[in-house]
């Protein structure tokens, strides 16, 4: 069955959101005044200028899996006695990006097996995703690579695509569905002309991107092969330890658990962001370290290239090109992939 | 700081940080640049990477060493002697810039005559740095039309601090290569706003902005704005005041956001000099180990509860936005201060932040044109900045010292405070991790910092564990004529015989117990860098 195709007129956009911001929290990217551009929780649309023009600095995956959060409350005084804490909030994110939806899917997998992880659910349930087609790729975007954009092929809930004065919306999922339905009179039939444009654009898109990054290939080589220990110690020499490459990907879900007391007999369960580069990671309590600083980095490349490839059919970066901006030894994932495909 | 003002008329960076991208040559002294400023390290390496030549001198291999084109491991306390070879070789090579000397410095001959006296024989027995390599560095540095010296508390932290760094100054004149773009001198600062609290005067000798405590008119400007008299007196050094001991001259201390106890050398005499004051308030985000000896302890509010300034190691001016309200009891330290000083009977009422700013630019030239509207939206502006107008100054000096002429003064070798003897047979060097920050006050409260390093490593060549029967990961107790500490052991290629190093982020281990009150007779900097210790397994 071909997926419902309509046109929303931008004029319509504001009041659209506003209707569908009335039984969820409506989440957005906005340019705060620092020019930051961040997906941001918006409580007064009309009062609020979204932006659709820049890359969100992060991905969703703080409004799933939060840096930090109790997910358990503890009480020592009669036996243990553990109650869990779950945060649900109904809400429907606006504008996000083809690479940061591809890495909820991605998530939604990782925290459902092999048990279902009910903190992340329970965030995770009752949200819809309106996602943006991206026209024009971002400086360091190389999704066309990790074959995550730039334009959805499934899994959301509606794609939305820039015409100009409007946007052409696909429904793929009954979310997006009902919301047509409930919706319609915001919206009108998309001709045969608009659908040839939107084509039109994805097209344009593929070529538009300024980095050209071989994912493929180097997942080739991967499968086959080792990498020469020159390229994990050249990397690692440069690496500054500093988890950013891991804090802000979007599929990058290591957590540390801890408890922190409170009271003598009472304490919270906080689990929180980890990243595989840190030492600490898998030093044991001897303080000896499997896996030595040279390789500091190997973990999380082969993580995300060699074993997620074995393991799910495709690499689990999605080429938002975050790591790229944030690394400040350039040892990002792109070096990485260069070294190996012209080793 | 002393040093650079003495031959340039100005203690700070020369230079800005993203200057260094586009040096030729590099040399970083008494710096691990890479864990203590890894976003100055970068730079480094990123003019590496671009075909520019490293040099680095520092009795360790650090990771910057390990990318290195040369590496002058000196024995710890003979940078003067090192420089002075290296300046001879320069004046041999006849690579001393002659014409820079001329026309933007005075008393070249005075140092000219000492080099000449110099043996380079002498000197490598001295530093322990091969002759070859000494010339290989010396002739990198003057040949290259654009060399920065970057140098760290393992210059500034010897009984010749002050010295020191007159010496690198003299090789920056000597060369030419200051008052330019991508060429000069630059002291890494080690906190965020230590730039800013000494353009501040938290100095003991001179008004706000390095201005003189006895210029008559500059005491009036003050005099006029606080309504007060300004005191002829100077102040006293910190370790003049910590090290003063139980005797009564110091009744009295309020200390904000430092942790005396773990970061001053010879813990033991700043502890009875804590202990016996008639009163003692500390002002700090968490109870630190000063803060419990405390009478009275003022919860501060953190960087993220407040809004001001900050001045960082490149006299940037930069505007740190409040992103959340101050929580439970904490208050900035701003209003800490005015509501002691208004209870004390002095008030100081300020509408807002601004308002301070905008005395600040009053009275302190150099930040004349800092003003909080011009800094909210921007990276920042360097000073000096002296009106509205002006768009801040990237590198000093450019057309002259701010002291007229560069000014150079030769310097001697000096032997450490405490060489190590035939009962404390090594050298003991303190310095920084990556995952720390200095006492430990907030990066131990960290979670994931804490499991990255959660215990004091004792770094030591295989030789010296060898001689001690030590064990990679053993613990072991160092000793030295102070005190005594235990850690672990890390056995390291990276550290050379005869020398040991540990860092002073642990109060289970305070190194600070083990370290000399010795200083520099003008900065009243403390020499962390070296004092003699000795080494034992502690038998389980």
């Amino acid at each position: 069955m071909k997926e419902t195709t309509v046109i929303l007129a931008k004029d319509n956009l504001q009041g659209l959101l506003r209707k569908l911001g009335r039984d969820k929290s409506l989440v957005a990217p906005v340019t705060n005044q620092w020019g930051d551009t961040l997906y941001t929780e918006i409580t007064d649309i009309d009062g609020t200028e979204l932006d659709l023009s820049k890359q969100p600095q992060a991905s969703l995956k703080g409004f799933f899996f939060p840096q930090q959060e109790v997910i358990q409350t503890y009480d020592t005084t009669a036996g243990y006695e553990f109650t869990p804490q779950r945060h649900i909030q109904p809400t429907l994110f606006f504008g996000v990006r083809s690479c940061d939806l591809h890495a909820v899917l991605y998530m939604d997998m990782i925290f459902s097996s092999p048990e279902r992880d009910d903190a992340y659910f329970a965030r995770r349930q009752d949200t819809t995703i309106i996602t943006l087609a991206c026209t024009t790729p971002f400086a360091n975007c190389f999704c066309n690579a990790t074959g995550s954009g730039p334009f959805m092929e499934y899994g959301y809930d509606l794609q939305l695509t820039d015409l100009g004065d409007r946007f052409l919306v696909e429904a793929g999922r009954q979310q997006g569905e009902q919301i047509l339905q409930a919706w319609g009179h915001f919206f009108e039939p998309a001709t045969e002309e608009d659908v040839q444009l939107q084509y039109q654009l994805s097209l344009e898109a593929g070529g538009r991107f300024q980095r050209k990054v071989e994912v493929e290939h180097a997942c080739r080589i991967l499968a086959s092969g080792e990498v020469d220990e020159q390229i994990w110690q050249q990397l690692s020499a440069r690496c500054a330890d500093c988890g950013g490459c891991a804090y802000v990907c979007p599929t990058c879900t290591c957590f540390n658990i801890r408890d922190a007391q409170q009271e003598p007999s009472k304490g919270e369960r906080i689990r929180s962001w980890d990243a595989c580069t840190f030492s600490g990671f898998t030093r044991m309590a001897g303080g000896h370290n499997p896996i030595n600083s040279d390789h500091a980095l190997q973990r999380r490349f082969l993580h995300k290239l060699k074993y997620d490839v074995e393991k799910h059919g495709k690499p689990s970066c999605v080429g938002c090109g975050r790591c790229v901006d944030i690394c400040f030894g350039h040892v990002d994932i792109t070096t990485f992939i260069e070294a190996v495909v012209e080793d | 700081m002393a040093g650079l003002a003495t031959a340039f008329g100005s203690g700070a960076m020369t230079n800005s940080i993203n200057e260094l991208e586009d040096v030729d040559v590099v040399i970083v002294s008494g710096s691990n640049t890479t864990e203590a400023h890894p976003q100055i390290a970068r730079r480094i390496l990123a003019a590496v990477d671009r075909g520019a030549k490293l040099i680095v001198i520092d009795p360790r291999r650090t990771a910057l060493a390990q990318e290195a084109h040369v590496h002058l491991a000196l024995r710890p306390g003979t940078d003067i002697a090192l420089l002075n070879g290296m300046m001879r070789i320069i004046l041999d090579e006849g690579l001393a810039d002659d014409h820079f000397i001329e026309m933007r410095t005075e008393n070249f001959i005075a140092l000219r005559d000492q080099l000449f006296k110099i043996d380079l024989d002498e000197i490598a027995a001295i530093t322990g740095v091969d002759r070859q390599l000494m010339h290989t560095a010396a002739c990198l540095y003057a040949r290259a039309y654009k060399s920065t010296f970057c140098y760290c508390l393992g210059i500034t932290q010897h009984i010749c601090g002050t010295n020191n760094v007159q010496t690198i100054a003299n090789m920056a004149m000597l060369t030419g290569n200051v008052e330019k773009e991508n060429a000069g001198v630059d002291p890494l600062r080690g906190q965020n706003n230590v730039q800013g609290a000494c353009d501040m005067a938290a100095l003991p000798a001179c008004l706000p902005g390095y201005q003189s405590l006895a210029d008559m008119q500059i005491r009036q400007k003050f005099k006029q704005c606080w309504g007060v008299d300004v005191p002829l007196t100077p102040g006293r050094t910190v370790l003049d005041m910590t090290h003063s001991g139980h005797n009564g001259t110091l009744r009295g201390m309020f200390v904000m956001g430092e942790n005396p106890i773990l970061s001053d050398p010879d813990q033991t005499k700043v502890q009875a000099t804590l202990e016996g004051l008639d009163f003692l308030a500390v002002s700090d985000i968490f109870l630190t180990e000063t803060a419990q000896l405390a009478h009275v302890v003022f919860p501060a509010a953190s960087f993220a509860e407040k809004s001001g300034t900050v001045t960082n190691s490149e006299r940037r001016v930069q505007y740190m936005h409040q992103v959340i309200e101050p929580i439970g009891e904490c208050k900035p330290d701003s209003t800490i201060i005015a509501e002691l000083a208004e209870r004390m009977g002095y008030e100081m009422y300020y509408e807002s932040m601004a308002e301070v700013m905008e005395e600040i630019a009053l009275l302190i030239p150099i930040y004349g044109g800092m003003h909080h509207d011009r800094l909210r939206s921007s990276w920042g502006l360097q000073w000096p900045c002296p009106n509205r107008d002006h768009p801040g100054t990237p590198f000093l000096h450019k057309h002259y010292f701010s002291g007229g002429k560069g000014h150079f003064t030769p310097a001697q070798h000096q032997e450490p405070f405490e060489p190590p003897g035939d009962a404390f047979p090594l050298t003991l060097i303190t310095g920084r991790i990556y995952h720390h920050y200095h006492t430990g006050t907030m990066t131990r409260r960290c979670a994931s910092l804490n499991r990255e390093s959660d215990k004091a490593l004792l770094q030591i060549n295989p030789v010296d564990a060898t001689t001690s029967a030590i064990r990679n990961g053993d613990l072991v107790e160092l000793t030295s004529r102070r005190g005594t500490i235990r850690l672990w052991a890390q056995i390291s290629e990276d550290i050379r015989p005869g020398q040991v190093y540990t860092t002073f982020h642990f109060s289970e281990a305070p190194v600070n117990l083990l370290t000399t009150g010795a200083a520099d007779p003008i900065a009243k900097c403390p020499e962390f860098k070296v004092c003699a210790v000795k080494v034992a397994r502690v038998e389980s």
